[in-house]
């Protein structure tokens, strides 16, 4: 039984029910590697271009700690595009070649293009050229494939019920997960997948978040009509998929009256989210409390907690307000005070 | 009387504050840390109480906040852990009622505050430079041989300011190297950076935001007056200096750990003076190896007592010890 290695990183987040799936039902046997952590940050930083941003340089951890198992494939996709006219960041385009060219001794590579900007002819053949590695039957191969996509729809709709992609992977395989409980803030979070749902790379956001009694509102929690339909009011259509994506929620959560704030959470050196992150705020901000949080190689958490904690002061005061109790929710009413100090 | 402790403990100082019951300010203290919270945290403590006995003062409750406030609640047995943004606001809001914008910068932070109907609307913070911060400051003025309690002194006699790139706190260091050997007075040089530094500021943190007076400028690099100089000339507004400037955020701290306890009716969470000055704290690390997060685990110990445990993601370690998490809640 061929073992193929996929790196718990970037696009799993996205995908991943698809690939195990499609790789199981050719009767291969799937290994991730570990949720990142220490070594694979440093394993990664190590390895990686100084240019790139964060998550890429995760990634590389992640392959390289998959090489050091008997793996007879490791699987790195090379994603240009995942649906008409919209299109990846480039380095993801570059994924398998920054592989090549930065790790000596992989394991052969599994770098299927996965380019459906105009058709999907050529992927459909990429398709069975990955599928012919491990059965001879191109039925079957296509079969598989389906299967995938079916699995892959089922996770986005336990998704959908509230959870972030990490958790839905993990009820999709079988653990059981909580919905989340009582809360009286609720913040719409915004950001790439791939840092959003990596808890070294967010460092723990989502969980932050909701240990703050805060309910976490996510892109994947929206339908995708929606989301796109309010993509489409800016005059120029973004031509990003996980941009767009990103654009549509957060312009329709800052309509929408149950939001009390939104934080998009942006890498350091993220080409695309300098630009993303910058429509966003000038379009929300006067809607919506709006918060922008860098996160990069530092591991200092200390700051990302005093803004999340000074966000939320402040969602709680602002609200208090409106609602016209004249309770402080630092604690009392601040005008008992006299003005005297 | 009854007196409360506010405590703000920052990477470059540590300040404490004594209000009395009706808010005024009985006495107050400003430290450099000198990277030693702890020791900040023990000498600042022993010279606000000095003197303090039952007759005079008794401490009912204590707030604390800044990067160590976490430090400072085990310490001292904190009432509330406040973040440094709402401490910030709570203060200036009850000094300058009706203030729309609070300038703070602080020894790595600096950040803007939105002030609307005295309650916090908007905040930002600098992300990744720490340009124009004290920290900078102080490294130029170590530089330039000038104690950094004259710097501001120096900026205010510059007839003509230098231009001086502000992008970056290397790039300023470099542009003013240069001016230096061109012959150019040190005033105009030193003008030339606060005019640069905020520019920067503006640019970073105050980016998009809308500055409507009054406008209230605190943290420890408010006494540097070439920087307000700087402030009302680029933005053409008044800028008020409180006079407590260096320690609003313990005074921030200190009113809400008053409010706390008329809200809650509970009894202090304050240890007492022996406690704090009695004890030999230390903090010792480990590398976790329960899972592959490797989490470096620190430990607070006083003498041979655990006092508590952080920097553990899963909170294995830090739950293991009793604590009152309720009261200690951090929102």
């Amino acid at each position: 039984m061929s073992r193929v290695g996929i790196p718990r990183s970037l696009f799993y987040y996205y995908y991943y029910p698809l690939w195990k799936s499609f790789f199981a039902d050719l009767g291969a046997e799937i290994l991730t590697s570990a949720p990142s952590n220490r070594h694979t940050v440093e394993r990664g930083i190590e390895l990686a271009v100084d240019e790139t941003c964060f998550p890429i340089k995760v990634y590389l951890g992640h392959v390289a700690e998959l090489c050091r198992e008997e793996l007879d494939y490791i699987f790195v996709p090379r994603l240009v595009s995942v649906e008409a006219r919209s299109y990846i960041c480039p380095k993801f385009m570059g994924l398998p070649d920054m592989v090549r060219a930065l790790i000596k001794e992989t394991p052969p590579l599994i770098d299927i293009t996965v380019d459906l900007s105009c058709d999907e002819k050529c992927f459909q053949k990429d398709i069975i050229r990955v599928g012919r590695l491990f059965t001879r039957q191109a039925r079957k191969i296509q079969l598989a494939y389906q299967h995938g996509c079916e699995e892959l729809r089922l996770c986005r709709s336990l998704a959908s019920q509230g959870f972030t992609m990490e958790e839905a992977i993990k009820m999709w395989e079988g653990e059981p997960m909580e919905a989340e409980s009582e809360t009286d803030l609720n913040i719409g979070v915004l950001g790439h997948g791939y840092s959003l749902y990596d808890e070294r790379i967010s460092m723990n956001l989502v969980k932050r978040l909701r240990a703050m009694n805060c309910k976490v509102l996510l892109p994947e929690h929206l339908g995708s009509e929606v989301v796109e339909a309010e993509a489409a009011t800016v005059p120029k259509r973004v031509f990003w998929t996980l941009g767009r994506k990103m654009l549509g929620s957060a312009l329709h959560m800052s309509q929408r009256e149950d939001v009390d704030g939104i934080i998009y959470l942006a890498c350091f050196g993220c080409g695309p989210d300098s630009l993303i992150g910058e429509i966003i705020e000038r379009k929300v901000r006067d809607n919506k409390p709006f918060i922008l949080l860098t996160v990069d190689e530092h591991s200092g958490e200390a700051g990302i907690i005093t803004r999340l904690e000074a966000f939320c002061d402040m969602l709680r005061r602002r609200r208090n307000y409106r609602s016209e109790s004249k309770l402080s929710p630092y604690g009392a009413s601040l005008h008992s005070f006299e003005n005297t100090v | 009387m009854n007196l409360y402790l506010g405590v703000d403990i920052g990477s470059v100082s540590s300040n404490f504050i004594l209000l009395d019951q009706n808010g005024r300010l009985y006495r107050k203290l400003y430290l450099r840390t000198l990277g030693n919270p702890v020791k900040a945290l023990k000498d600042g403590y022993a010279s606000i109480s000095d003197g303090l006995d039952k007759q005079h003062g008794k401490i009912r409750a204590v707030g604390s906040t800044g990067s160590g406030r976490h430090l400072a609640a085990v310490l001292l047995g904190a009432d509330v852990v406040k973040n440094e943004i709402t401490a910030h606001a709570v203060a200036a809001s009850h000094l300058f009622p009706g203030a729309k914008t609070i300038i703070e910068i602080g020894g790595q932070d600096s950040k803007i505050i939105i002030l609307r109907n005295n309650i916090v609307h908007d905040f930002a913070m600098n992300t990744v430079c720490a340009a124009g911060t004290g920290s900078f400051l102080d490294q130029q003025s170590a530089r330039l041989n000038i104690p950094i309690q004259e710097f501001g002194d120096y900026a205010v006699k510059s007839g003509h300011p230098v231009r001086i790139a502000g992008r970056c706190g290397v790039f300023a260091e470099s542009d003013m190297i240069h001016k230096q050997q061109m012959g150019f007075p040190v005033e105009d040089i030193i003008m030339g950076l606060c005019e640069a530094l905020v520019r920067n500021y503006l640019n970073n943190v105050g980016k998009g935001k809308k500055i409507e007076e009054p406008v209230v400028f605190q943290g420890g690099v408010a006494a540097n007056r070439g920087l307000a100089k700087a402030f009302e000339k680029i933005l053409g507004l008044k800028i008020n200096v409180p006079a407590h400037y260096e320690v609003m955020g313990a005074i921030g701290a200190a009113i809400l750990a008053r409010e706390q306890m008329e809200l809650s009716h509970s009894p202090t969470r304050f240890r007492g003076d022996n406690f704090v000055l009695e004890g030999n704290f230390t903090s010792n690390s480990h590398e976790c190896s329960g899972c592959p997060n490797l989490c470096e685990v620190v430990c607070i110990k006083r003498d041979n007592e655990v006092l508590a445990y952080w920097g553990d993601r899963c909170k294995k370690w830090e739950s293991s010890i009793k604590q009152p998490r309720d009261r200690l809640k951090v929102v």
